[in-house]
């Protein structure tokens, strides 16, 4: 693989806009029959239930989704060294089936590496929305990056 | 109607359970819906990545955590969400082969302010492998019902 982005592309500042999928019934059931099996994410009748009124996706989902948009979107085609964590995680509103969402990454800062000169670390924030524009869920996370070759 | 409420999660309690292998097979599995990073589906390119080889996805080793936790004790519980995280760490690669443990204790416990049938807990959550090391920590916060809160849609 030939990446074609470096740790100087990702300039504090920079944002990507990126549309993501209408998230189903079945695809939030799925997720979370795996990974996240509490009542009110995998069982309409006992969602309807709980606080949340119906049926909602795990936040992990809401994450996982974010995570792909953004691999597709630039992630693979970077020079990616890893992450060595996340940030601030707020899940604001409930992701329902049918809705469309839409991610926003936003450079905040970029270090490059005091102990090793190949690489440097950049701190994203990611926003997703929902169709009605709002704020569903917000995180930063940091991702290491190979510097371009001189 | 639930084993355990908000009352029951006060600071110090603690949780300890596995376990979960993951082979090469789930890694790449994983990593393919949501993380197709080099280093999460390819043995070849991990090979030659600053990793040496295949390792899961942090979000695989979170999840992990998560269904460790619901199978454990959470299904059990009045939980009714969670508003975040605070901190996730991504300690240590977790490679084809190990043995996930999860650890779970919690921190900090309040009452809420403006729904008195619910409370905030604070809990620290551990991802372990097979040789005792952390290889994923959590800062997290969920919310409970009350014991004798009545109907969890109140």
């Amino acid at each position: 693989m030939t990446a074609t982005l470096h740790f100087e592309d990702f300039a504090p500042g920079r944002t990507w806009e990126i549309d993501g999928p209408v998230v189903t019934r079945e695809a939030i059931v799925e997720f979370a029959t795996r990974f996240d099996p509490q009542y009110f994410h995998l069982d309409e009748r006992a969602a309807a239930h709980s606080p949340f009124g119906g049926l909602i996706a795990s936040g992990w989902h809401t994450v996982s989704i974010c995570m792909r948009l953004i691999c597709d979107a630039y992630l693979l085609q970077a020079a990616s060294l890893g992450s060595p964590g996340v940030d601030e995680v707020r899940w604001l509103k409930p992701v329902r089936p049918g809705d469309r969402l839409r991610l926003r990454t936003t450079v905040l800062d970029a270090k490059p590496s005091r102990s090793r000169p190949d690489r440097g670390t950049v701190l994203h924030r990611w926003e997703l929305f929902n169709q009605r524009d709002e704020l569903v869920m917000q995180m930063q996370g940091y991702g290491m990056f190979a510097r371009r070759p001189a | 109607m639930f084993r355990y409420y908000f009352e029951d999660f006060r600071p110090g309690w603690t949780f300890e359970q596995g376990e979960r292998t993951l082979t090469a097979e789930d890694i790449v599995r994983f990593a393919r819906e949501w993380d197709p990073q080099r280093y999460h589906v390819d043995e070849e390119q991990a090979r030659r990545s600053p990793f040496g080889g295949l390792i899961a996805s942090g979000w695989q080793t979170a999840c992990v955590a998560m269904r460790l936790m619901c199978d454990g004790y959470l299904n059990a519980s009045a939980c009714v969400g969670s508003p975040g995280i605070e901190e996730i760490v991504f300690r240590a690669p977790v490679r084809p082969g190990d043995t996930l443990r999860f650890r779970s204790t919690a921190t900090e416990a309040r009452p809420s302010k403006t729904k008195p049938n619910r409370g905030t807990v604070v809990f620290n959550w551990e991802v372990l492998n097979q040789r005792g090391e952390v290889v994923l920590s959590m800062i997290g916060t969920q919310l409970f019902l009350r014991r004798g809160a009545g109907d969890p849609g109140a």
